[in-house]
This record gives C-alpha cells, sequence and structure tokens, in this order.
C-alpha cells in the first residue's frame, strides 16, 4: 500500500499551495478596492486640511502626491489628486497632467478607475451636474454634454480647446475584467455658475 | 384585396397597361451579361445569408428595374417595376431598400407572380407587417412597401420559389420642378450609404430606461443595406428608364447631364426619351432638364380634379422678376461638407461651386467658410469682409480641403445659422450649404434649421450623384431659402450662377392666396417666399371649383397680385393626391417644428393617407398571394439585396479599407478655429484605469476552493 501513500501527501501539498496561492490573490485582489476606499477617508481628511490651511496637505506621511480637488458628480464625492500615474490613480482620480484646472480655459481630464470610483461614469446622463471643488476654494459647477468611447491614444481632447469642459475617463467597456485600448470619456461644459467661495 | 387571375395576353387593355412589367421581366433574361456580371467569383464575398438551421448559405435575389414615367404639364406618373429572380434552390424571401422622389405620392403597388396579379391594400404599418409577417410564415407569397423616410423605401418579397421571378410594380404622382425657364424631372435611383451619428454612449450602458439624448436615428438598421464594393464586384441592380414628355407648350433644348439619352420626337410639345446604352446599373440618380422653345412663354398652370364630391385645383405661377432695388450688403456663410461620403467626385464638384460662389461676393459682402466631417473649422472666427486678402486666404483654404471622416452636420450647422447680430436690418444674413446629404439623423437637422434659423435664409446646394433630395428640399423649406442640386461637374458654373442670381435678386414676400369661395383648403398652408425664377405652387380642396383665386405679394417691396379664373382651368390627373401628399407634408413639418403635437400630427396624416390611398411613414402597401405555395417544410431563407455605391464616392473613404462602417461610435465634432489646427494636434492620452482585482479575486478564490477540495477528498480518501 505504500504506492498510496505518496499521492496522499502530494494532494496534502497540493492541497497547501492551492490554499495559500488562493489566500495571496485574494488578499490582492480584495486590497485594491480596499486601498481605494481607505485611501479616500485620509484624502477628504487632508483635503479638509488643505483648504482651511490654504497649502497642499499630504494624505499620509510618505505619499508622493498631495489631493487637488473634489469631484462631486452622481451622487457621489471623491477627492482627485495630482497626476495620473498608476500609483496615484490607486488611491484616487488623478488630474491628467498637462490638462488646465477644472473651471480655467481649456478642457481639465481626471481618469478614474473604472472598478472604483469611475464606475459612476456609466450612469451620467446628458444634462446632469457636476461639481468640482478646487484647493483654492472656488468651485467649477459643469453640465454633461454627452460621452463616447476613444482609444486612449485617439482621445480626440483638446486640453486648449475654446471655452471651459471638463472631461472624465475611465476603462472601457465598464464590466470588462482585462485591461484595454478603450476609453470611456464623459464630456461637460461649464454652465457659467460656480466659483463661489465654498467652506 | 382583390386577386386577379387572367391570362395577360387575352386582355388586350390590361396587356397594354402591363407593357413595363414585360419590359423589366424580358430585359433580365434579355440582358445576362449585366446580371450574371454579378455572379460571385468563389471567395469574393458576395451577400450571402445563412438559413436559420445554419445550413448552406444562400445568394439574394437578383434585382432588375424599369422606371417608366409619362409626364404631362406639371404632374408626372412614374410606374416603376422590379424584377426579384431567385436564382437559388430554395425559397427566399428578399428586401430592397431603393429610392423615389421626395415629393412621391406613392398609391400603387401590385405584386405579380406568374399569371397571377395581386392587388395590394393600404394599411397601417404595423397591422400591413404582421399580415405580411402571417402571409410569410402560412407560404404565400407576399410583398410590403414601407416608407422609411420620405424617399427611402422598402420592398420586402416573401416566399420567392426556386428558380421563380417575382415582379413588384410601384406607382406614384409627382410634380415637376420648375425653376426659371428651366423644367426638371429626378428619378433617383439608388440609396447612398447614410453616416448615422452614433447615439449617446450613456444609453448604452443602460443601467435602466434611457432617459438622456435619444439615439438621432432610431431606425438606423432599416436605412443601411449592404453596400458592394465596386473595386471587388460588377455593378448589380440593372435599370431601364423611359420618359414620355408631353410638356404642355412647344419643346426647346431637351437634355439629361446624367445619363446618355435617345430622344425622339413625338410632335412639337411631345417627347419620348429612353437610355442611350439600355440598361444601366443603379448606382446614380436619373435628371431630365427641358426648356421651352425660345418664342413661347409657358402660361399659368392652373389645372382641376374631381374625384368623390370635392374638387381640387393645382396652381403653379411664376410672379414676374421684380426691379432690382438698392442692393443690401449680404452676410453669406458658406458650409462645406467634406466627409469620406464626399469623397470622389463629388468633393471636387463641391470645392468648385464654393470656388465659384466666392467670386460672386462683392466688396460691401462679409462671408465665412466652415467646413466639417466629424469634425468641424471655419477659416475666421466670425464673418469678415470679402476683400481680396480675406478671399485669398478662404480661397486656399477651399482648395486644400479634402474629403474623409463622418458626417456630423448638426454642430456646423448650428454654427451657420449663430447670428450675432440678429436685430441688424441693413444687411442680409445667407447660409449656402453644399452637401450630398448622406446622413441619417434628418429629423434631428430639421427641428435644428426650425429652432435656429432666425434672420438667416438657408440655401441648400445638392452635391454628386445620388445626393439626399428630402433632406435638400426640406431643410431649404424651413430655412426659408431654396435648393438646388449639382449633380456634375459640367453643371457647377450654370447651377452656381442660378443660385447667386436667387441670393442676389430681390425676393417675393408676403404671398397669400384667396378664392372667391369658401371653403377652401390650402397647402402649402404658409405660403413660401420665393426667389427669382421660383414659381408658386399651390394645391387647395374645394367643394366647388368656381369663382376665382387671387394670389398677392410683395416683389421686393412692390405689391403685386393677380387673378386666376377657375371655372377655366382644364382637368388634370392626379391634383388630388398631389394635394393630400402636400397635407401630409404640412402635417410632418408641423410636427417637427412643433407646431402640432406627435399624436395631432399622425391622426391628420393616417386619415388623409387612409382617404387617398397614399403610402406615409404611418401606412403602408401591402399584397398577399391567396395560395399557400411553400410546402410545408420547406425553410425559407431571408437577404437583404445589396446596393451599389453611388457613382463617384470613394468606397474606402465611406467604409474604412477593411469594408465595414467606419467609426461605429462618432468621434464628436471638435471645434478649433483654422489658425489654431495643428499638425497632428496632441491630443490628451488617457491613462490605464483598469485594475484586475476582479480577476484577482476570482482566481484567488477558485484556487482556494480547490485547495480545500483538495484537502477533503484527502480527509474521506
Amino acid at each position: 500500500m505504500r504506492a498510496l501513500r505518496n499521492p496522499k501527501r502530494g494532494r496534502a501539498a497540493a492541497a497547501a499551495v492551492l490554499i495559500v496561492c488562493g489566500l495571496g490573490l485574494t488578499a490582492q485582489g480584495a486590497w485594491i478596492p480596499a486601498k481605494a476606499a481607505f485611501a479616500q477617508v485620509l484624502l477628504e481628511r487632508a483635503f479638509a486640511r488643505t483648504l482651511a490651511s490654504g497649502h497642499p496637505e499630504k494624505p499620509w506621511p510618505w505619499a508622493d502626491t498631495v489631493p487637488e480637488a473634489r469631484l462631486s458628480l452622481g451622487g457621489e464625492s471623491y477627492i482627485a489628486l495630482a497626476g495620473s500615474s498608476g500609483q496615484a490613480l490607486a488611491f484616487g482620480p488623478g488630474h491628467v497632467e498637462g490638462t488646465p484646472e477644472a473651471g480655467e480655459p481649456g478642457t481639465a481630464v481626471y481618469a478614474a478607475h473604472r472598478d472604483t470610483q469611475f464606475a459612476v461614469l456609466g450612469r451620467l446622463r446628458p444634462g446632469d451636474p457636476i461639481a468640482v471643488t478646487r484647493s483654492d476654494g472656488t468651485m467649477a459647477t459643469f453640465r454633461v454634454t454627452g460621452s463616447r468611447v476613444a482609444r486612449w491614444d485617439e482621445s480626440g481632447i483638446d486640453p486648449r480647446a475654446p471655452g471651459r469642459h471638463l472631461a472624465l475617463s475611465t476603462c472601457w467597456p465598464l464590466d470588462a475584467v482585462t485591461h484595454g485600448p478603450l476609453r470611456l470619456i464623459v464630456e461637460a461644459e461649464s454652465d457659467g455658475q460656480g466659483d463661489a467661495r465654498s467652506d | 384585396m382583390s386577386v386577379l387571375a387572367f391570362p395577360l395576353a387575352r386582355t388586350r387593355p390590361r396587356a397594354a397597361r402591363l407593357a413595363p412589367l414585360f419590359l423589366g421581366f424580358l430585359a433580365l433574361f434579355a440582358i445576362p451579361g449585366a446580371t450574371r456580371a454579378a455572379t460571385p467569383p468563389p471567395g469574393s464575398g458576395e451577400l450571402v445569408l445563412r438559413g436559420p438551421d445554419d445550413a448552406a448559405p444562400v445568394e439574394a435575389p437578383r434585382l432588375m428595374t424599369d422606371v417608366t414615367v409619362d409626364v404631362s404639364g406639371p404632374t408626372a406618373r412614374a410606374v416603376v417595376t422590379q424584377a426579384f429572380r431567385n436564382t437559388t434552390k430554395e425559397w427566399v424571401e428578399g428586401t430592397y431598400v431603393y429610392p423615389l422622389p421626395e415629393d412621391a405620392a406613392v398609391d400603387s403597388m401590385k405584386l405579380v407572380i406568374g399569371e397571377r396579379i395581386v392587388v395590394a391594400d393600404i394599411r397601417e404599418r404595423a397591422q400591413a407587417k404582421r399580415d405580411y409577417e402571417a402571409a410569410k410564415s402560412e407560404g404565400k407569397t407576399a410583398a410590403l412597401t414601407e416608407q422609411e423616410r420620405p424617399n427611402v423605401f422598402t420592398n420586402a418579397v416573401a416566399n420567392i420559389g426556386p428558380g421563380e421571378t417575382v415582379l413588384v410594380r410601384i406607382e406614384y404622382q409627382q410634380t415637376v420642378r420648375h425653376t426659371g425657364d428651366r423644367y426638371s424631372l429626378r428619378v433617383p435611383l439608388v440609396v447612398a450609404p447614410r453616416y448615422n451619428p452614433a447615439p449617446p454612449i450613456v444609453n448604452l450602458v443602460g443601467e435602466g430606461p434611457a432617459t438622456g439624448g435619444a439615439d438621432p436615428v432610431p431606425d438606423r438598421d432599416r436605412i443601411t443595406p449592404p453596400v458592394l464594393d465596386p473595386a471587388t464586384h460588377a455593378p448589380v441592380n440593372p435599370v431601364t428608364v423611359n420618359v414620355s414628355l408631353k410638356a404642355g407648350f412647344d419643346l426647346g433644348a431637351l437634355r439629361s447631364d446624367t445619363h446618355k439619352v435617345n430622344i425622339e420626337e413625338a410632335g412639337p410639345q411631345s417627347r419620348t426619351i429612353s437610355l442611350a446604352d439600355g440598361p444601366v446599373p443603379a448606382d446614380s440618380d436619373f435628371e431630365l432638364v427641358w426648356k421651352p422653345a425660345p418664342s413661347v412663354t409657358p402660361t399659368v398652370g392652373l389645372f382641376r380634379e374631381h374625384v368623390g364630391d370635392r374638387d381640387y385645383v393645382l396652381a403653379a405661377l411664376t410672379p414676374p422678376e421684380g426691379k432690382a432695388g438698392p442692393r443690401l450688403p449680404r452676410d453669406v456663410t458658406f458650409v462645406i461638407d467634406n466627409s469620406g461620403s464626399m469623397g470622389g467626385t463629388s468633393i471636387r464638384q463641391a470645392k468648385a461651386g464654393l470656388l465659384a460662389a466666392l467670386d460672386r461676393l462683392g466688396p460691401n459682402d462679409r462671408f465665412n467658410v466652415i467646413r466639417f466631417d466629424h469634425t468641424m473649422d471655419s477659416v475666421f472666427p466670425a464673418s469678415v469682409p470679402a476683400d481680396q486678402a480675406n478671399l485669398d486666404r478662404a480661397k486656399a483654404y477651399v482648395a486644400a480641403l479634402e474629403a474623409n471622416g463622418g458626417t456630423e452636420m448638426l454642430a456646423p450647422l448650428q454654427a451657420a445659422l449663430k447670428d450675432t447680430n440678429p436685430e441688424d436690418t441693413k444687411s442680409i444674413r445667407q447660409v449656402v450649404f453644399l452637401t450630398d446629404g448622406a446622413i441619417g439623423n434628418e429629423a434631428q437637422i430639421f427641428s435644428a434649421i426650425a429652432a435656429g434659423r432666425g434672420r438667416s435664409r438657408l440655401f441648400m446646394v445638392g452635391i454628386g450623384s445620388a445626393p439626399n433630395g428630402h433632406l435638400m428640399q426640406h431643410a431649404a423649406e424651413l430655412g426659408r431659402g431654396s435648393y438646388t442640386n449639382i449633380s456634375t461637374i459640367d453643371q457647377v458654373a450654370e447651377r452656381t450662377r442660378e443660385l447667386f442670381s436667387k441670393l442676389e435678386s430681390p425676393v417675393v414676400t408676403d404671398l397669400t392666396a384667396t378664392f372667391s369661395e369658401g371653403g377652401a383648403d390650402v397647402t402649402p398652408g404658409l405660403l413660401p417666399d420665393l426667389y427669382r425664377g421660383e414659381p408658386l405652387v399651390l394645391s387647395a380642396k374645394l367643394p366647388q371649383a368656381t369663382g376665382t383665386l387671387t394670389l398677392s405679394g410683395r416683389i421686393g417691396g412692390t405689391p403685386w397680385s393677380q387673378t386666376l379664373d377657375l371655372s377655366s382651368a382644364p382637368e388634370g390627373a392626379g391634383i388630388s393626391k398631389a394635394w393630400a401628399r402636400a397635407k401630409i407634408g404640412d402635417a410632418e413639418t408641423a410636427r417637427i417644428t412643433g407646431r402640432m403635437t406627435a399624436e395631432s400630427a399622425d391622426a391628420a396624416i393616417l386619415e388623409l393617407a387612409l382617404g387617398h390611398k397614399l403610402m406615409t411613414r404611418l401606412t403602408s402597401l401591402v399584397a398577399i398571394d391567396a395560395t399557400p405555395r411553400r410546402p410545408a417544410g420547406a425553410r425559407l431563407s431571408s437577404a437583404e439585396l445589396p446596393l451599389n455605391l453611388p457613382a463617384g464616392w470613394d468606397f474606402e473613404k465611406v467604409f474604412g479599407t477593411a469594408g465595414e462602417r467606419a467609426a461605429p461610435i462618432a468621434p464628436p465634432p471638435v471645434q478649433r478655429r483654422a489658425e489654431l489646427r495643428r499638425a497632428a494636434a496632441p491630443a490628451v492620452a488617457l491613462p490605464q484605469t483598469a485594475t484586475d482585482f476582479e480577476i484577482r479575486l476570482w482566481l484567488g478564490l477558485t484556487l482556494l476552493g480547490l485547495g480545500l477540495l483538495v484537502a477533503r477528498s484527502r480527509r474521506f480518501a
């Protein structure tokens, strides 16, 4: 019966390996949305401090980015960070480099993960309001004008377009599980209001 | 529904009337080259369709069309015979999308199967569709004619037997177009591929009912039949055209710029016209133009018809040309379509037309040029004086245009109609719009014109071999302007001159029509302003055609009026149909502009359509054979008949190199001035915004589950 003992031991080892790998991947997978949710709490606090002090405040001591604006859309509110590197995007929406601040002439672009903060983009309809509170305390308000899908390198967004525009981008399709070249772009136009101090 | 079954040749008058049917039928076999040329080489991508049980693919039926038009004075009656020939060993259903003139009053359809003729009934659209589907599933041969646009129709024919040919014969009434001393008849022969702007993406995501902007082309799948690439397929759908012309006056010049024709003289007022080279592929519209003999001035066209207990009158009268008053400075915005559908010969015609138009501007005029595909640009940020420097700059800009991309017409139209100075009465604001109109969102365009026209007047210039006449005519009507077609490069000079003489001459305004007897129902309800050479065409329903009709208005500020005696009007044919068709057009316009609610407009249209047996958006013609013929158990395959690409078009510019419709999701119009246009505008690169947490989570949980399973099985082993 020795022949039977080996498979048993092998099976035990296999089970252990599978369980360990499974736990590891599950933890990794679960960590991503957990990190995003937790980071938003810290970012919210840091942004409140930024508004109060007038200086950029880091959300945690070793952070390499600062909260830049609060985006309010579709009934949700997120703190956006400067820059759109993968690291910044792990915590919240990023303000894409080379585009103006929201409310300034041109097109301000924010990007975020489709499966965390910007899952909400799929629910936006033309006419829906979007408000952006900037770190200087001013608020710019926009109305959604429409949305479209484009390749990441053919976005057609002109950061220097005349008028005051806002573009929000996330990966498309929203329910895909792998990375792809397509982006959903929701476009909005300044509705001329806003600019009121918000405290 | 009446089913007539008799040997055709024995009943002489009937046989004579059916001559076109035979022509079409015989021509099918007389010119095998034209139809067989389309036999696909293996693997050429000929349109085939898999049956429901995924058996062998089935070819679409072959089609041959004969168009016979009888022109009699101001009206024309046309008979279009389509022969659907099933070359397969299966029972098939064929669907063919085809054009008719935008003002066609379609009132008759007959289905001919062997020796049986089935006369179609007019029914409400949904009911007609149900009846057709029922007949189709019962194995009866049936035909259904539906209107997709006032100038785009679909014929579906079900249960065509193996090797059989079935004929569908449609008849319609139309009025002859008349401007200056030029009379013209246009027979559209192909539906050009349309660009259909994408619905807002938010709707596609669609959780819950769509509340955002609705799809601008809700029926996109009905107006996008397959189109053959002329590079890999011989032309299909051969067509013959015969016109019998009785002008009602002594004829001068008569010609067709679009096709080579044979002309036979049959008296001073009559001609017989046929295609010189026999059947041609249905890939460009047929246009016939005639003028009266130089010594003749055609008199007022006034005709009447008695139908039921009512009289109908049709009046066509050209007001005299006014004296040119002081010339007001004009502010002209030119809009040129440089989308992919304009590729090939169309863009050359459009550019030549626009360059000729720029030369006609005076030193006191102002102008601007906007170009659009799925993006748009303007040469100047706002209109500028027409001085040499500005004109040179605009001309260089126009000369460099190339056709490419989608056709997002709404934004450039709105930009052109935007008036920075709406109260200005010292200048005239005009918009000249050059396009082939190959779009599916006509309704959106019409609403924008009705809402935004202000004091601007919109002049449409239809370009190319198969322009969208419905868009041209209706946009000009809503924009209180006029429209003209440039079908070939040879017509550019003549038609541009004509357009400009309209732009420059005094307009006939404040037109009213007064009948001395009461009870007249007049259409159009609001008489349009008229440009030089344009006739006033109106029709009316009266209890009795007696008394007088007085037309009055102002020509460039001077009052004018003319009185016509109705009782002396000669009898005309089809006047009541023309009146009903015009009333239906009025109701459609009222619906678009919001003067009528959708419900009340639809009710009015339905009543007119059923009363006068006309096909409309809401009514269809359906013919059903009495006896089922397809044996029970034999399968029926369906196929959409492919269309030719309109002549002069560039297939790749419209469909892309892969042979698929380019840009399923339209990029938005990016508004940018020409000066700001940068070589390869640095569009923002968007970061990767997807995480793979879901994959990891699922993979992790799966592994975990597997591990636990293995562990359990070990315990019980």
